[in-house]
């Protein structure tokens, strides 16, 4: 078989185009589903360890998906609101701790995430660098956030205004970064954290004061008074919290009144979950407690009935491509007549001619095969990055 | 150092040398906002818990900003005890992990008072302030103050169950402690009934709606003249309200004191206990403030 | 050498009769058999190779009945005793010389390719003139060349009967001339037998024997 394998070697050698063809159809037919596979399993994987790993949410009626998307991916529809007074009657039941989040906002198109410091104990997030938020006016970024912002502690960032024509809406803030996250390979990494209370601030429910002007910048001053100074359109306006203007931050109205986007809740015990859930579900309000896994999962589940579709398509693609194969073979031996009536009389043995066709194939198989391995190694080894490429970001 | 033997000899006598201090690595780790809340944990933790008070002692726990390094130590602590009623005006601008805060005075949170149309003002090197909002002095309401450290006991019970006998054992040591105090106070309220009395300072709220007493409050310190302004405010003030005695957070200055006596107003001093004592511990301090107290009688 | 004994031969379909009353070829005879095409020169040449076998008579090679032979033993008497050289070469584009060369070596178990034989083959091509080429594709080589590796490729088993089919018919005259005193050269060498198919009749004259291949159509012919 050696002498077969040697043969063989030398005419795909020489027929190197033709080679090169089939392998490239085997290893594309056989990657492709292999590749989804993977994909599709990372996938699952990461949405449902985010949704497994966060036990209930608390947030407006209407779409739990939505809410969800929101809650758990910092998606860019804002859900419904709810009140922080939520949050606090979830901790007022002593069944479980409650995490308020507020995502509205956004910085340089990266989501906002109004919050306390209990999520990113929740999330296990540790630092790459700098500190958790100490102040108000701090922000924490993502990992790829701050890669991609080319951001580190002690820069600032400064939030997206909401509507840029609306004059007497949210002015943005400029942040100060407190830290960077470690990469958690999850929606985190994209985001920029603040306390609740910052998130409130740019929404303009609390107010301080700030600077507006730049200094010696007359191009987008307006009017100049004494006191005051009244900037034309052409200036970036933001407010920044400062340790000389930070007690002058106040807030009106009754906090539990102020708005959030949902809430993490964290029953203590399976008895406390089912008694809060069951409390939600008697209540007359409006709002409405979600099981992740649960929307998640049959959100999964539509995925992987598209996925046997696409399945079934490969299967039909592959069948041809074998096919073609086949055909490519069928001919290659048709082409090779003439070499086989040659050694056939020379007196080659009978069943050297199966051999050389066989060699022919295994080398070709095995070239795919390895190509295959190395292709899904490396997609295996970025299954993550890509994962989060094309469906978190 | 006098006062910080005799808390660890007020802690060891009352525990009758029973508890069993566990390795470092099981100590809780409490952060408090004013010297009397970490007396109290002190107190009901028996040793079994590192209480933190980060202030200085020449600082205004109610006005003290802490920086971004004290804040990540209240962030890392076990357990973050609040006097709630809006002490420590730092808590609004910083971010601390809610699952770890306690209010202790949430139980009477109903009860608050709320203040306001006070003159806002601005003295020494700390700034001005103002006492608008509500009233944060709660536990000069010694039944208040006893909810306080009920509330402080629960949640070093929730954090250490198999301490609870211990922690249980000295609240009710402390309760009685407290008790005895408040039966004092309601003692020298009783035979006081009506008669005007003039604060220093607005932090006596609780203990004039506690133990009834007539209480009118102006805004000065201990250690500045007051201004001519202030100063006819007081006697705008003595016109409907004739007090005859002023009570002060700390010694005032003689020169004060002096010109008081010429209005007929003798100082008294009551340190409500925010921060730590030159001498003593926070049940001395509240004992001498009683004696203070019944110079009124 | 070769002996042919009442050979009665027809292809499966019918359309050809070869029959061979009697046929004989000595030991290091060099033999030519001419004859117009369809006499069934060729089917002549499988006969004695053991390609195919007669539905009566015997076949002997090298005193051995070939045609009596099970086809594995006729496979490997084959590539063992008996050396191909093709008129159109029938090298493989996709070998250099030197493995075209040892290509027998590598279709058979009944060869085993050793350093000897490498060795061999090295001196043959040397012989032919071809040592320099080994490693070249035999895409690069002249008509010639590429005779002369098909007959180092025939020569290397050391066989006792050279069958040459047409082994000058695709080389120019000069070529043809140069290549037969090459194999007769290397024939005498080996001290093999060597049976010719040709129509170059101006080659008949250096061989030995010529055999007219009309007569033997339905009947015998010297």
């Amino acid at each position: 078989m050696s002498d077969s394998l040697y043969l063989a070697w030398r005419y795909i050698g020489f027929n190197r185009w033709k080679t090169l063809t089939l392998m490239a159809c085997i290893t594309l037919i056989t990657v492709l589903p292999l590749t989804l596979q993977v994909l599709l399993t990372e996938t699952e994987r990461q949405m449902l360890a985010r949704a497994a790993s966060t036990p209930l949410v608390v947030g407006a009626g209407g779409s739990a998906l939505d809410l969800m998307m929101s809650t758990l991916y910092f998606g860019r529809d804002v859900p419904e609101l709810i009140n922080m007074s939520d949050s606090e009657e979830i901790w007022e039941t002593g069944l479980a701790d409650a995490i308020p989040l507020y995502v509205r906002f956004r910085a340089r198109d990266y989501p906002i995430v109004g919050t306390t410091l209990d999520y990113f104990d929740f999330r296990g997030l540790g630092f790459a660098a700098g500190r958790p938020l100490a102040v108000l006016g701090e922000c924490v970024l993502g990992a790829e956030a701050a890669r991609r912002l080319e951001l580190e502690p002690g820069d600032s960032l400064v939030s997206s205004p909401d509507n840029l024509f609306d004059l007497a809406g949210v002015y943005p803030l400029k942040m100060s970064v407190a830290g960077v996250l470690k990469r958690t390979y999850s929606a985190d990494d994209l985001a920029v954290f603040v306390d609740l209370k910052t998130a409130w601030i740019i929404e303009g429910l609390g107010h301080g004061h700030g600077d507006v002007a730049r200094d010696g910048d007359t191009s987008v001053v307006l009017e100049r008074s004494e006191d005051n100074v009244v900037a034309n359109a052409s200036l970036v306006q933001y407010t920044e919290i400062t340790k000389a203007n930070i007690d002058s931050f106040h807030f009106h109205g009754e906090p539990e009144n102020y708005p959030i986007s949902a809430v993490i809740a964290l029953p203590h015990d399976a008895k406390s979950s089912a008694i809060l859930r069951g409390r939600f579900l008697e209540s007359l309000v409006t709002a409405q407690i979600v099981v992740p896994f649960e929307v998640i999962g049959a959100l999964m589940q539509n995925i992987f009935r598209i996925k046997n579709v696409l399945d079934a398509v490969i299967v039909v693609v592959g069948l041809a491509t074998v096919l073609a194969i086949a055909l490519v073979f069928a001919l290659s031996l048709r082409l090779r007549q003439r070499e086989i009536q040659t050694i056939f009389k020379l007196g080659c043995q009978r069943a050297t001619i199966a051999h050389l066709l066989a060699a022919e194939i295994i080398l070709i198989l095995f070239a795919s095969g390895v190509l295959c391995v190395g292709i899904l190694l490396i997609v295996d080894h970025y299954s993550a990055d890509l994962v989060r490429l094309v469906f978190v970001n | 150092m006098k006062q910080s033997i005799k808390l660890v000899v007020l802690i060891a006598l009352s525990t009758g040398l029973q508890s069993v201090r566990g390795a470092d690595d099981d100590l809780l780790e409490v952060y408090v906002v004013n010297y009397t809340l970490q007396y109290f944990a002190s107190r009901i933790t028996g040793g079994h818990a590192r209480v933190e008070f980060p202030a200085p002692r020449d600082s205004d726990p109610v006005f003290w900003k802490p920086s971004i390094a004290t804040i990540n130590d209240y962030q890392k602590a076990d357990l973050i005890l609040l006097n709630g009623a809006g002490y420590a005006k730092w808590l609004s601008g910083a971010t601390l992990p809610r699952a770890k805060l306690v209010n202790t005075s949430s139980a009477f949170s109903d009860r608050y008072i709320k203040i306001g149309g006070e003159a806002t003002h601005s003295h020494g090197p700390s700034g001005s302030h103002s006492h608008t909002g509500t009233a944060f002095t709660t536990w000069l309401d010694f039944q208040q103050a006893i909810l306080q450290a009920r509330a402080i006991a629960e949640e070093l019970v929730s954090k250490r169950a198999g301490l609870k006998d211990t922690f249980e054992h000295q609240l009710d040591l402390l309760e009685r402690e407290l008790l005895a105090i408040d039966s004092e106070l309601m003692e020298i309220g009783e035979k006081t009934p009506g008669i005007p009395l003039v604060a220093s300072h607005p932090v006596y709220q609780y203990l004039a709606r506690r133990y009834g007493l007539n209480l009118r409050s102006v805004q000065w310190e201990p250690r500045e003249a007051p201004t001519d302004e202030q100063w006819a405010e007081l006697v705008g003030i003595l016109d409907a309200h004739p007090a005859r005695w002023m009570i002060w957070e700390s010694e005032p200055t003689k020169e004060t004191q002096e010109r008081l006596a010429m209005l007929g107003i003798e100082s008294l001093v009551f340190n409500p206990g925010a921060n730590v004592p030159e001498s003593g511990d926070w049940l001395d301090l509240m004992r001498e403030n009683v004696d203070n107290l019944k110079q009124i009688l | 050498m070769i002996k042919i004994t009442d050979l009665d031969f027809v292809y499966p379909h019918g359309e050809f009769r070869l029959m061979v009353p009697d046929f004989n070829i000595k030991r290091s005879e060099k033999v030519a058999v001419i004859g117009p095409s369809g006499s069934g020169k060729t089917t002549l040449l499988n006969l004695i190779a053991g390609i195919t076998v007669p539905k009566h008579g015997t076949v002997e090679v090298d005193e051995v009945t070939v045609s009596r032979l099970e086809d594995r033993h006729r496979r490997a008497f084959r590539i063992t005793r008996i050396g191909f050289v093709f008129q159109d070469f029938a090298l493989l584009d996709y070998l250099n010389v030197l493995d075209n060369i040892l290509h027998p070596y590598r279709i058979t178990r009944a060869l085993e390719l050793s350093r000897s034989v490498r060795q061999r083959a090295s001196v043959l091509a040397e012989t032919m003139g071809i040592a320099d080429k080994l490693k070249r594709p035999v895409g690069e080589l002249s008509q010639g060349e590429k005779q002369r590796t098909a007959i180092c490729r025939a020569l290397l088993p050391d066989p006792s009967l050279i069958l040459a089919d047409e082994a000058t018919g695709n080389l120019d005259p000069d070529n043809k001339s140069r290549i037969l005193d090459l194999l007769f050269e290397c024939v005498d060498a080996h001290r093999a037998t060597l049976l010719a198919v040709t129509h170059d009749h101006e080659l008949l004259a250096r061989f030995d024997r010529v055999i007219d291949f009309q007569g033997f159509r339905g009947g015998v012919a010297e």
